[in-house]
């Protein structure tokens, strides 16, 4: 096997104690952004990007990628511990989590979590090394208009698909294209877009995009309506020697193998991210446990299950960004965005033109997945005091870096500028509830989308029917209608799912839909005392109970 | 203790009345749409060399039109009161109005790195901007923001500027004082 002997000189690089030392810090740096809540693995490769210019690109893409999954590790610590009401119930996994850290079985949800994830990350990882190579040679042999439908396929599905309406995405998206087309064109040297101006001749840098779209925006709408009065962190009671039981364990490894089966598929094609891959995985558990009645209130295979179906899919989404050059999430752009800024252009001929790089990168894969089991389980104490970190502090940190890192673009001032400008962007699209992966997307996939058709147009000689009847590029597209069609119609589904979910979670905990069973429609006070509700609930028992004794006699 | 309740109804029905987020929504909506204008118009005045067989007006024209239709579809939409969902956050409380003396405040702060930043350089704007959001957002003692900040300045300073090799300026004061030289 060829591949096995690249894949070991990929670890005879990757194990060299500087690439070892990068790697550490990535997953480092990845799980305490993970952790920290509005930060995510996105914002972090965007904020790194500028100021680590200097580093040799394997030394950085290394940290990236550590990056990458440490941010998918840090994540679920924070939605585990972390105990904001409301919100934290639409994300999906993050139910079965804190319902377990409320009844002290934290320190299982956590080790679940972990260990779902290296299992997951390490079985996904390998899949990602059989078949990317396979990809890219089929790749190599792709004409121009077939890359035109793949990219039209991206683009079509990121915008529809990431999201909460489809209208919404591809407005954002066309915001993202549009922002692509300021500068110089390439071919023709033509200035378009730039309102005269020589500051965007050159085009808007697209981590400056990122870093105000993800940092700054982000930030701001934070800011605007901050939880304030302490940070609600449940206390994980037991010891880490004790985290999962016998019991555990067996309720956990099926889940694991679920999930990673479900989460790697969905992650390499363009549906709608790991969002919909850890929906998927948690109906299934649901479907198949035999302990249905606990999901909802902390079941441990509804945090195993997601938790390895969110990270298989963190690999999954790999092998488009690697064989094609296609970025499926936002953290996928950034990543791209990444490799273009040490002169290396992700795609089909990645494998040949930058071989020791990508070998190198997918070893330190496997090894950033040890380096994250090993880390997390006994630094889980570490990860609780980052939580703790005064908001204001966090924010305010947030900016300064986000103020640097546009700083270091350029070394200019305007950029600053533009960094608030498209931050304010960032706000009112948050906002008002527009998706903001697709321009970033967009951004990035819009120049190489001219380019493609160009060529194909240049091959065709104008006709646009060869962009159509080429026989990869029509599967592409009949390929397109079923997956917006079926993510679509799963998207619905996770919707109603998760405000079911949400509505039966709700009634037990908050007061307004204790009122809400309590009183009919009409007759609902519009002020009461939580007292109101114990006493009513008490007498409505007794009356039932009295009701009750009466049937039987 | 009482507790505020919004009486809810069942089944979220569309929004007769046009409260404030609604007016936002159609605004950018309708900012959506004009973008699409501005590239389709923007697309007119980029130059065409004679001789291309696709043109730089090409790829314009359909963004355009993609900005337009999306523009379109969505001030219909909110015409009809579908409204979009509000992201949500950990740290985000969603029952809270908007703050907007803070975000002027944050704006404020980033105009002020924008004008200063060479002035001063980067290490005192950075202890200026990370203090001044810090008391933005709510930091309770003045002297620990300020403090932090100049920390992080200094910190970010050196290990950047100095060791990554970043072009950060130290400011006029500093190198009028020390010169151009390296520090170490």
């Amino acid at each position: 096997m060829d591949n096995i002997s690249l894949l070991l000189q990929g670890f005879a690089t990757a194990v060299q104690p500087e690439y070892l030392l990068f790697a550490f810090i990535g997953v480092l740096v990845g799980t305490a952004v993970g952790v920290l809540p509005g930060i995510g693995p996105a914002m972090t490769v965007a904020l790194l990007l500028p100021l680590t210019y200097s580093l040799p690109p394997t030394a950085a893409i290394i940290t990236f990628a550590g990056i990458y999954y440490g941010g998918m590790y840090g994540g679920s610590t924070t939605s585990i511990l972390l105990n904001t009401p409301g919100e934290s119930a639409s994300v999906i996994t993050a139910i079965e989590g804190n319902k377990m850290a409320k009844l002290g079985r934290g320190a299982a949800a956590l080790a679940t979590a972990a260990i779902g994830s290296f299992v997951a990350g390490t079985i996904a990882t390998a899949l990602l090394t059989l078949f990317a190579p396979v990809i890219a040679g089929f790749a190599v042999n792709l004409a121009p208009a077939d890359f035109v439908a793949l990219i039209v396929v991206a683009f079509i599905t990121v915008g529809a698909l990431l999201g909460s309406s489809v209208s919404r995405g591809i407005a954002s998206l066309g915001i993202g294209l549009l922002i692509g087309l300021v500068g110089t064109e390439q071919t023709t040297g033509q200035a378009r877009y730039t309102m005269g101006m020589l500051a965007l001749s050159d085009g808007i840098s697209v981590v400056l995009v990122a870093v105000a779209l993800f940092a700054v925006g982000e930030a701001l709408y934070v800011a605007a309506r901050l939880r304030s009065g302490p940070i609600p962190i449940i206390p994980v009671t037991r010891g880490w020697r004790s985290w999962m039981s016998r019991e555990d364990w067996r309720r956990s490894w099926k889940p694991w193998l679920r999930g990673t089966a479900i989460g790697f598929p969905i992650g390499t094609i363009p549906a709608g991210g790991a969002d919909v891959a850890t929906f998927l995985s948690y109906a299934t558990e649901k479907r198949f446990s035999r302990h249905k009645k606990q999901f909802g209130r902390g079941a441990i295979e509804g945090v195993a299950g997601p938790e390895a179906a969110n990270n298989a899919a963190a690999a999954g989404v790999l092998v488009p960004l690697l064989t094609l050059g296609l970025p499926t999430t936002a953290t996928a752009a950034i990543i791209i965005t990444a490799f273009q800024s040490y002169g290396i252009q992700p795609g089909p001929q990645l494998f040949q033109s930058q071989g020791d790089l990508v070998w190198a990168l997918i070893a330190s894969l496997y090894i950033g997945n040890v380096l994250l089991l090993v880390l997390n389980l006994p630094l889980a104490g570490i990860w609780v005091k980052l939580l703790q970190i005064p908001r204001p502090y966090l924010y305010a940190g947030i900016l300064t870096f986000a103020a640097l890192g546009a700083y270091a673009v350029r070394f200019s001032t305007i950029d600053v500028l533009i960094l608030l400008i498209v931050g304010a962007l960032g706000y009112v699209m948050r906002r008002f509830g527009y998706p903001v992966a697709p321009l970033i997307v967009g951004l990035i996939l819009g120049p190489m989308g001219e380019q493609q058709l160009r060529k194909a147009l240049q091959l065709s000689q104008g006709s646009m029917g060869d962009l159509v009847l080429h026989p990869f590029a029509a599967t592409c597209y009949a390929v397109l209608i079923v997956l917006v069609a079926a993510g679509l119609w799963l998207k619905r589904r996770q919707n109603r799912y998760e405000r079911a979910l949400e509505a039966s979670l709700a009634a037990t905990t908050s007061p307004a839909a204790a009122v809400d069973r309590l009183w009919d429609e009409g007759e609902r006070p519009s002020e009461v005392s939580t007292d109101t509700i114990r006493t009513e609930e008490a007498t409505r028992m007794a009356r039932a109970a009295q009701r009750d004794r009466h049937d039987e006699r | 203790m009482t507790t505020d309740i919004t009486p809810t109804s069942g089944a979220a029905s569309p929004p007769r009345r046009w409260s404030g987020d609604r007016i936002g929504e159609l605004v950018f909506a309708a900012l959506v749409f004009g973008l699409g204008l501005y590239a389709l118009i923007g697309a007119f005045a980029i130059r065409t060399p004679a001789g291309a067989q696709v043109g730089p007006r090409v790829f314009p024209f359909l963004v355009s039109a993609l900005l337009i239709g999306a523009g379109v579809a969505l001030i219909f939409g909110v015409l009809r009161g579908r409204l979009g969902q509000r992201e949500e956050g950990e740290d985000i409380d969603s029952s809270a109005r908007t703050d907007w003396w803070t975000i002027t405040k944050l704006v404020l702060l980033f105009v002020g790195v924008v004008l200063l930043l060479d002035v001063l350089g980067w290490w005192l704007t950075a202890a200026l901007l990370f203090g001044g959001a810090a008391l933005s957002l709510g930091a309770k003692k003045w002297w620990i923001a300020l403090t932090a900040g100049l920390v992080l300045g200094i910190a970010t300073q050196i290990l950047f500027g100095e060791g990554l090799g970043l072009f950060l300026p130290r400011g006029w004061a500093f190198d009028a004082w020390y010169g151009p030289g390296p520090l170490f």
